[in-house]
């Protein structure tokens, strides 16, 4: 057994506590090597109210001090009461009797108090993580939507969802994962809309997992999925609180941990991908206009390099002869093939994304643009690329920033290298072959037993949420693709 | 995880039922026909209608009738397990015929329209690794693709109708019988296998969601593309003069190549041929799968998918054989279908005089 | 290792491409192909115009000092084979997809050899079938040779234009390939092609706005090549040439074009001094009453409904406010259009034996089989000995946005 949660640790073989509270003591300092550890502290105090010694085990970087001076140390050396439950004022305080549960509370930043005498130990909750606080999201930005973005605290996180939906049967469930670091992973769903069978999925594969350590959802996404090399992602990363709690609603399951700032949706479909969540926020028109735009710019992004190169090596026929004896014009003093040139640019191009992604932050906006600006305007003057291909490619970066979702954009960025070698193979035979394949394979895809294409095909009692979206008034039902227990959502 | 229902629905088998049917507006099959039809050869699918659709409901009502039974499982229950068997089997050569001299005539028409320099068995190959691919992926995969490109495909078909009617002339369907009545109704009725497809989609009747929305789906798009197909051949009709139709091999990519959008985009061919392709994988995809299905039916292969690679190979060597395009269609494909007719006409008739014998339909 | 054999090869797959893959710049691009007539029987004289890339594009620097239109003349037997020798002077392969118009000469449009070599080409998708055809006076190559537009410099837009404004103003018919055939191979009626010339008639005839044929409109300054009047072709032979008034009014008795309204000028019945300029439209399809008999000549009844818009009454004749003239000009401008109309019937039924109408359509519903519609013989045996009655119906008569003309006398005083 490698998974050991929290509810199961029980059956396990333990070590128990002795009533020598020596005895406990070295132990414990052994097994936090406490002569090395040096933010592991140890406070022996006399209570007041039994007259006995009484030991603190805590890591001093990881809680607050303020509150253990407050609600424990002071308490227990002034006042007096028939238990020491009963004297400690803080909320939470847990009954531990063996030292796996106790090295856990210690790791999670639990007070952790031995008494003399006695077999059982307490601990109580002071932990104080450091973490950001709560900033406007960084990736997924908009213009008419709620500016709040989860931050690197899973309870901050918690709370920005429930602030969101306030509603009894929303649980936040909590599943260590990790043999040797355990972290809880959160499976916040609505209880009675979420549909079973997915959540008996994800909570098996949570339970298999078996490593040393996840250490936040970004991992997660790869250690649940189902097919590692598959171009397109079976999970939803989002960083916007108000898009998760509408998943929800909506009966999904979101994925949290601690130390992320963000959540994994699941299951998920092309169009969680394709959809922001400012559609939803602007009225029906405009809503459904920066859809079309969105899908021109998929669409333009993915195959408009790949018809270029089709098109001039293979279909020169259909080019209209003004725009045929320009490009002709332009190419007629450059040395590359087609192909080339648009390689080469759509390289030079994906350099300048990523460098720009890693350049120290006051150098980036230059960089960008003058590399931008640079490689395309000299490259032209140099005869290497003829300028259309320069509109050409630039066109296609740009639709691509228009996929705001990170796993799409990548899908995206690597499909088109894939289209533009089908359309230098043989035209648009190989091009229109390869375009069918693709979405084909989407067709094929299920993410946790969910078709990627879904509701389009095959087709589902839902509001039909695919390309454009309905009058919000009219969306009666839930997504009917992922089978919520509640599927009537109004009327 | 949903494993127990299908995802196919009604609308995937409506999807499927045109692109099999619809491809042939766009191949050659029209100008088999206006060998003799001429300028009245709109008339003609009318008349292969009127000559198939009794056996095609026939076939039908048998398969509501014996329930959760596809074709092949249907052939052996009425016939016996050896007789079933053999028109099970006869069933698949004449299919996997018809795709073969098919393949060879798409390969032509693209290698003659779009890739002239190209060697014929290179074009064939790739088209037939494409379907292959997408063959692989399975029937709901090929149906979902199949709805979600109908509109697609469907759409671009409208844009040339719509262009192509300004250059039409009504007037050319007169004479209205063109070389007369007989010689119509003769070849119309010789020509029936042209709706062949209706039989080999029943293959997937056990597949569907529900065997009520694969009927109606079938049907209706049956419908769809009979009425889609007779509105295009009078377009070829009064497109080209009476005198003109028959020299034309392949008229729908004349009136791609004819047609144009204002005076800057004149040559728009290849954009109705990506559309074009798209239908044509789809469809070979369907019948690779289906013909590896019926095989596979038939020798009892529970997993039959591995064979659709061998089939596709097959395929492509199978279409090399005819020398030249001509000849495939003028000479194969014609008298081939003149011959497989009588066949499909025949065989849900014989299936339910045995079953009404047996005393199978009064249950 | 295998991996990286496989990569390297998939790599190598966009650097060489396939078969039929070409670069663009690795093409010349022929926008107008003339046809000339050899002294031997089978052998043309075949003219390849090509446009040159460089020339009006504002993308590349240099090259500026280059013709914008390469023109090369050579014989061959085919059109297509001959594209392969036109490379020993031309540097790049040609391609004809964006080919516009076929010019062939008068002489070999005249001598019936055009259509063996245009049905070869029509075998090809090369060419297509939106390709108008040109029938010039003079040689083709000396056509395509002389035609040096001054605004239009590039061949391809020079070409577009022209053709397109003069079909619109019903001077020459649409002639595109696909027609030539559809009709040609009817074996009924007569194909019309458009009629050029860059040569000039000596004698200028004096005449009214169209009622020339190319070269003889007397017009100064501009490009010698005029676009007037079209080629009577008959079984895919010429036969005649009509004047750009015939053709407009050919295209006006045939549906099958497109028409749009056009300025013309007409007699003014109270003035013959002076000519009333006036927009002729013809707003629906024209009406053709058709009875056929066997044995007997067939009635044709044709009813061409129109409309006309005066522009300009330079008699200064009140037209518009006085009832009497008004009704006097309506009966007036259908009766002379009729006339016209009347005088080409005429002609066509008598020299040629063969319309140029199109109307073979509409007796073909008389009969059911195609056989019967043969044996009956549209052109020797129903248009020639046809009574063909023409009916010009004036709908709406309207007068411009001035209510009145200016009267000169009061002007001048």
């Amino acid at each position: 057994m490698f998974f050991k949660g929290k509810k199961n640790a029980e059956a396990n073989k333990q070590v128990p506590l002795s009533r020598n509270l020596e005895k406990n003591t070295t132990h414990l300092k052994q097994l936090f090597s406490s002569e090395l550890n040096k933010d592991f502290s140890t406070r022996e105090i006399t209570a007041r109210y039994s007259n006995k010694r009484i030991k603190l085990f805590f890591y001093s970087s990881i809680v607050n001090s303020t509150k253990i001076h407050e609600g424990i140390i002071r308490p227990l050396l002034e006042a007096k009461g028939e238990n020491l439950p009963s004297i400690i004022t803080l909320e939470a305080i847990k009954e531990l009797t063996d030292f796996d549960s106790i090295i856990d509370d210690i790791n999670s930043g639990n007070v952790v108090l031995l008494l003399e005498d006695s077999k059982t130990a307490y601990s109580v909750n002071v932990a104080d993580f450091k973490h950001r606080g709560i900033e406007k999201p960084e990736n997924e930005n908009a213009v008419k939507a709620p500016k709040e973005a989860f931050t690197e605290s899973l309870n901050v996180n918690i709370s920005l969802v429930r602030k969101r939906f306030h509603d009894k049967q929303l649980i936040a469930e909590a599943k260590p994962v990790g043999n040797r670091s355990k972290l809880d992973v959160t499976i916040m769903y609505v209880k009675d809309v979420v549909n079973n069978e997915i959540l008996e999925n994800v909570r098996e594969r949570l339970d298999q997992l078996s490593v040393d350590n996840v250490r936040n959802i970004e991992s997660l996404e790869q250690y649940i999925e189902e097919r590692p090399y598959s171009i397109v992602s079976s999970l939803l990363y989002t960083e916007r609180p108000d898009r998760a709690a509408s998943y929800l609603e909506d009966g999904y399951i979101v994925l949290m941990m601690e130390n992320s700032s963000a959540c994994l949706v699941l299951p998920v479909t092309f169009w969680s991908f394709f959809h922001s969540e400012e559609d939803r926020y602007l009225r029906f028109l405009f809503g459904n206009f920066s859809r079309i735009i969105r899908l021109l710019a998929f669409l333009i992004s993915l195959l408009v390099s790949g018809v270029y190169v089709a098109v001039t090596n293979y279909h020169s026929e259909m080019i209209p002869p003004d725009l045929l004896l320009a490009i002709v014009s332009a190419r007629e003093r450059v040395p590359f093939p087609v192909v080339f040139e648009v390689l080469l640019m759509e390289i030079s191009f994906e350099l300048i994304r990523e460098a720009g992604l890693r350049i120290p932050n006051p150098l980036g906006p230059t960089i960008g643009i003058v590399g931008a600006l640079i490689i395309g305007q000299a490259a032209v003057e140099a005869n290497i690329v003829s300028p259309i291909v320069v509109i050409v490619v630039a066109l296609s970066g740009l639709s691509s920033f228009a996929v705001a979702n990170i796993s799409m954009n990548f899908t995206i960025r690597i499909t088109r290298f894939l289209f533009i070698f089908a359309a230098s193979f043989f035209g648009m035979l190989s091009l229109t072959g390869a375009f069918l394949l693709w979405v084909m394979y989407l067709a094929s895809l299920r993410s946790f037993g969910v078709p990627f294409l879904a509701p389009l095909s095959p087709s589902y009692k839902s509001t039909n949420d695919t390309v454009f979206r309905k009058i919000i008034k009219n969306e009666y039902f839930r997504p009917g693709q992922i089978k919520p227990k509640d599927l009537r959502k109004k009327g | 995880m949903f494993k127990k229902e299908s995802r196919l629905r009604s609308r995937e088998a409506f999807a499927m039922i045109i692109l099999m049917i619809g491809v042939k507006i766009s191949n050659t099959t029209p100008s088999l026909f206006a060998q003799t039809g001429a300028n009245a050869m709109w008339l003609m699918p009318s008349i292969s209608l009127v000559v198939i659709l009794p056996s095609v409901l026939l076939l039908y009502y048998l398969l509501k009738k014996y329930e959760d039974k596809n074709l092949v499982e249907l052939l052996e229950d009425v016939l016996g397990s050896h007789i079933g068997k053999v028109i099970a089997f006869l069933l698949f050569l004449i299919f996997f015929v018809l795709m073969a001299i098919e393949g060879r005539s798409y390969t032509e028409q693209l290698k003659l329209l779009y890739f002239p320099d190209s060697p014929t068995p290179f074009v064939f190959f790739i088209l037939f690794a494409i379907a292959f691919y997408g063959a692989k992926r399975g029937l709901e995969t090929i149906g979902s693709a199949s709805y979600i490109f109908l509109f697609y495909i469907k759409a671009s078909v409208l844009l040339l109708a719509v262009l192509i009617f300004r250059e039409t002339i009504t007037d050319r369907i007169f004479p209205i019988f063109g070389n007369g009545l007989k010689p119509l109704v003769i070849e119309g009725a010789k020509k029936a296998s042209i709706f062949s497809d209706v039989f080999l989609l029943t293959m997937a009747y056990t597949s569907f969601d529900s065997s009520k929305k694969f009927r109606l789906g079938v049907l209706s798009g049956f419908a769809f593309v009979f009425i889609e197909m007779t509105f295009f051949f009078f377009l070829y009709c009064t497109t080209f003069d009476y005198n003109s139709i028959d020299k034309v091999a392949f008229p729908f990519h004349e009136l791609t190549q004819y047609v144009d959008m204002g005076d800057f985009f004149t040559n728009i061919e290849t954009f109705f041929m990506i559309f074009w392709l798209f239908a044509a994988f789809i469809k070979y995809m369907i019948y690779l799968y289906f013909i590896s299905w019926i095989f596979g039916a038939v020798f009892n292969i529970k997993e039959f998918e591995p064979l659709i690679l061998p089939f596709a190979f097959f395929g492509i060597v199978a279409g090399m054989v005819p020398e030249n395009a001509v000849i495939n269609e003028l000479v194969f494909k014609s008298s081939f279908m003149n011959m497989i007719t009588p066949f499909f006409v025949g065989f849900p008739v014989l299936l339910w005089l045995v079953a009404k014998i047996k005393g199978d339909l009064r249950r | 290792m295998r991996k990286r054999i496989w990569l390297l090869i998939l790599f190598l797959v966009p650097l060489t491409g396939c078969y039929d893959q070409i670069e663009v710049e690795q093409q010349t691009y022929v926008i107008a192909i003339g046809i000339d007539k050899t002294d031997v029987e089978g052998k043309f004289r075949i003219t390849f115009q090509a446009a040159n890339p460089e020339v009006g594009s504002t993308i590349s620097s240099g090259g500026s000092q280059e013709e914008p239109r390469e023109t090369v003349t050579l014989v061959g037997n085919d059109l297509i084979a001959t594209k392969d020798t036109a490379n020993s002077v031309m540097t790049k392969q040609i391609a004809l997809d964006h080919t516009k118009v076929v010019v062939v000469s008068e002489e070999l449009a005249r001598s019936g050899e055009f259509l063996r070599l245009i049905q070869a080409a029509a075998r090809t998708t090369e060419l297509r079938r939106s390709v108008q055809i040109i029938v010039s006076k003079e040689n083709a190559s000396d056509f395509l040779k002389n035609n040096q537009p001054l605004l239009e410099t590039r061949p391809h837009k020079y070409y577009q234009y022209m053709l397109s404004r003069a079909t619109e103003t019903g001077i020459i018919p649409e002639a595109d390939i696909h027609r030539f055939f559809q009709i040609t191979e009817g074996d009924a009626d007569a194909f019309l092609a458009i009629y050029a010339t860059t040569q000039h008639a000596e004698e200028k005839i004096e005449g009214n706005e169209d009622q020339y044929i190319a070269g003889q409109i007397p017009i100064e300054g501009g490009n010698p090549t005029q676009f007037m009047g079209s080629a009577v072709f008959k079984e895919g032979k010429m036969i005649d040439v009509l004047s750009g008034q015939e053709t407009r009014i050919a295209n006006i008795l045939d549906d099958t074009m497109e028409m749009e309204a056009l300025y013309s000028t007409y007699p003014d019945p109270k003035n013959k001094k002076y000519r009333i300029a006036a927009n002729f439209t013809k707003d629906r399809p024209i009406d053709v009453e058709i009875d056929y008999q066997k044995d007997q000549p067939t009635k044709i009844n044709i009813t061409v409904p129109f409309s006309i818009e005066v522009i300009g009454i330079p008699s200064l004749v009140d037209y518009s406010q006085n009832g009497e003239n008004r009704s006097l000009l309506e009966a007036y401008i259908p009766k002379f259009a009729e006339e016209e109309a009347n005088n080409l019937i005429k002609k066509t039924q008598e020299e040629y034996k063969t319309d140029v109408f199109y109307w073979s359509l509409y007796i073909r519903k008389y009969f059911s089989t195609i056989e019967e519609y043969e044996k009956a013989d549209w052109n020797h045996n129903i248009y020639p000995n046809a009574e063909i009655n023409v009916d010009f119906k004036l709908k709406q008569l309207y007068f411009g946005k001035m209510i009145d003309d200016s009267n000169i006398g009061e002007v001048r005083d």
